[in-house]
């Protein structure tokens, strides 16, 4: 799964320049945001990520945004080596999954795809329903992770499998740093301005925890070559990607932008005056548990066996040469 | 929305024990012909909740002569299959709503795409 994918983008963004979301300055950390009524943690405002998407939606040159959902969601489809009749892809988007999994490589899918609009938090869907569930780079906006995993885990029919991908907590670290150490310089401290991410390391944990057995968890880099810090935002702002946690900060001064640019540059510049951006992907797979997984994780236990029998045996024989 | 779709949702909203079959409320269906594909219905069929299905049709008007009972040899019978591909995939809720048959909470159905967004106050 680890293909260590260089999507280069060295492209020129004139006319393109989307302006900032304006708001009032400071901080948005309002009394009683970060607990939400389940009792989960309440990390983003899930109504303006959804203002954020509508925007996306709606431009015309939106396509040419989709380069990262399209490598992620190639990899994500690549995983499905087995015939799954009845699928739901959470955070669908522009249909890249079902795209991916055709014959010929076009925008109009050979998969049966119906739309449901719905909120990835509450999914309203009956129990043991699908075969699959697939889940590419949507999940990161998600404020109760683990209550969605049990959800999954839920509409998933026993011996249903979902795969994930989702970005993880190294990615942007380029941007993250540059703007902390500008602000800092400028402003004497700084904001978040890049949203929390969860880390692989707490991934295993949240899909046992959901009760998924059978897992696999697989980190993937994928570094995206820009011309400059402020392409690297306006192309987040075109996927739809901008932060939405409660707690950012709406506005960054003319001055500490231009400072974190010229730290990025410094700190991270390519020789050929490019910058990279490295975007850090979870790849999860997790079964829900049937019967039949622990024949077959027997299967496998025997199968290890067996490699390490005759693993020894080719070792008795080097070391008979080797004398 | 077909009624594949349909079958498959159910309501979510703070309280609601019963959420399922959601009923449906069309103000327009529309019937699209949609290519045969048995291997495609008799996979789906043990998916279905078939008394849901059969009052979804009902409540359409487009049941026809559907069985209330799930015949046992389906795999087998192609005119079954057919009727149940009728109902499944050609059969289209393209304007209306879903209603939550304990809170009566309505989700709206436009251009044949159900819209199960919840309010702040639901969840």
């Amino acid at each position: 799964m680890s293909s260590s994918v260089t999507v280069r983008v060295l492209r020129r963004l004139q006319g393109l320049r989307a302006g900032p979301v304006r708001g009032p300055a400071g901080l948005r950390a309002e009394p009683g945001r970060f607990l939400s009524s389940g009792g989960a943690m309440n990390v983003f405002n899930r109504d303006m990520k959804k203002r954020q998407k509508q925007r996306v939606a709606a431009l015309k040159d939106g396509h040419q945004y989709d380069y990262l959902r399209d490598e992620v969601r190639r990899i994500t489809a690549f995983c499905l080596l087995r015939t799954f009749p009845l699928a739901l892809d959470i955070g669908g988007g522009k249909s890249h999954i079902a795209e991916h999994l055709n014959k010929k490589r076009c925008r109009q899918t050979e998969v049966p795809t119906r739309c449901v609009v719905v909120d990835e938090e509450f999914l309203p869907f009956k129990e043991n329903t699908f075969d699959l569930v697939l889940s590419s780079l949507s999940l990161h906006w998600i404020n109760d992770l683990p209550g969605v995993l049990r959800q999954i885990q839920q509409v998933l029919k026993p011996d249903g499998v979902f795969i994930g991908a989702m970005v993880g907590g190294d990615t942007l670290y380029e941007l993250r740093c540059s703007l902390q150490l500008a602000e800092s310089e400028r402003e004497g401290g700084f904001s978040a301005h890049v949203s929390p991410f969860t880390a692989v390391t707490d991934l295993g944990n949240l899909l046992g925890g959901a009760g998924f057995s059978l897992l696999t968890v697989d980190v993937d880099e994928v570094q995206v070559h820009y011309p400059g810090m402020m392409e690297v935002m306006t192309d987040l702002q075109g996927m739809g990607e901008s932060n939405c946690a409660w707690n950012r900060r709406s506005l960054l001064h003319r001055d500490t932008m231009l400072a974190a640019a010229a730290v990025y540059r410094e700190m991270y510049g390519n020789q050929d005056g490019s910058v990279p951006a490295t975007f850090e992907i979870l790849y999860m797979i997790g079964w829900k548990p049937h019967e039949s997984q622990v024949r077959r994780t027997v299967f496998l236990t025997e199968l290890t066996k067996i490699t390490l029998k005759g693993e020894r045996k080719s070792r008795k024989k080097r070391e008979k040469k080797g004398n | 929305m077909k009624l594949l779709t349909h079958n498959m949702l159910t309501s979510h909203v703070k309280g609601v024990s019963k959420g399922y079959p959601l009923l449906i409320k069309a103000t327009q269906v529309k019937v699209n012909e949609v290519d045969f594909n048995p291997k495609f219905v008799s996979r789906m069929i043990p998916k279905l909740e078939w008394g849901a299905l059969v009052q979804a049709a009902e409540g359409l008007g487009h049941r026809q002569d559907l069985p209330g009972e799930l015949v046992s040899d389906y795999e087998q019978n192609e005119d079954f299959l057919k009727k149940v591909h009728r109902i499944l995939l050609e059969v289209e809720v393209m304007e209306g709503c879903l209603q939550c048959p304990e809170s009566g909470r309505e989700f709206p159905i436009s251009k044949g795409i159900p819209n199960m967004l919840l309010n702040e106050d639901e969840v």
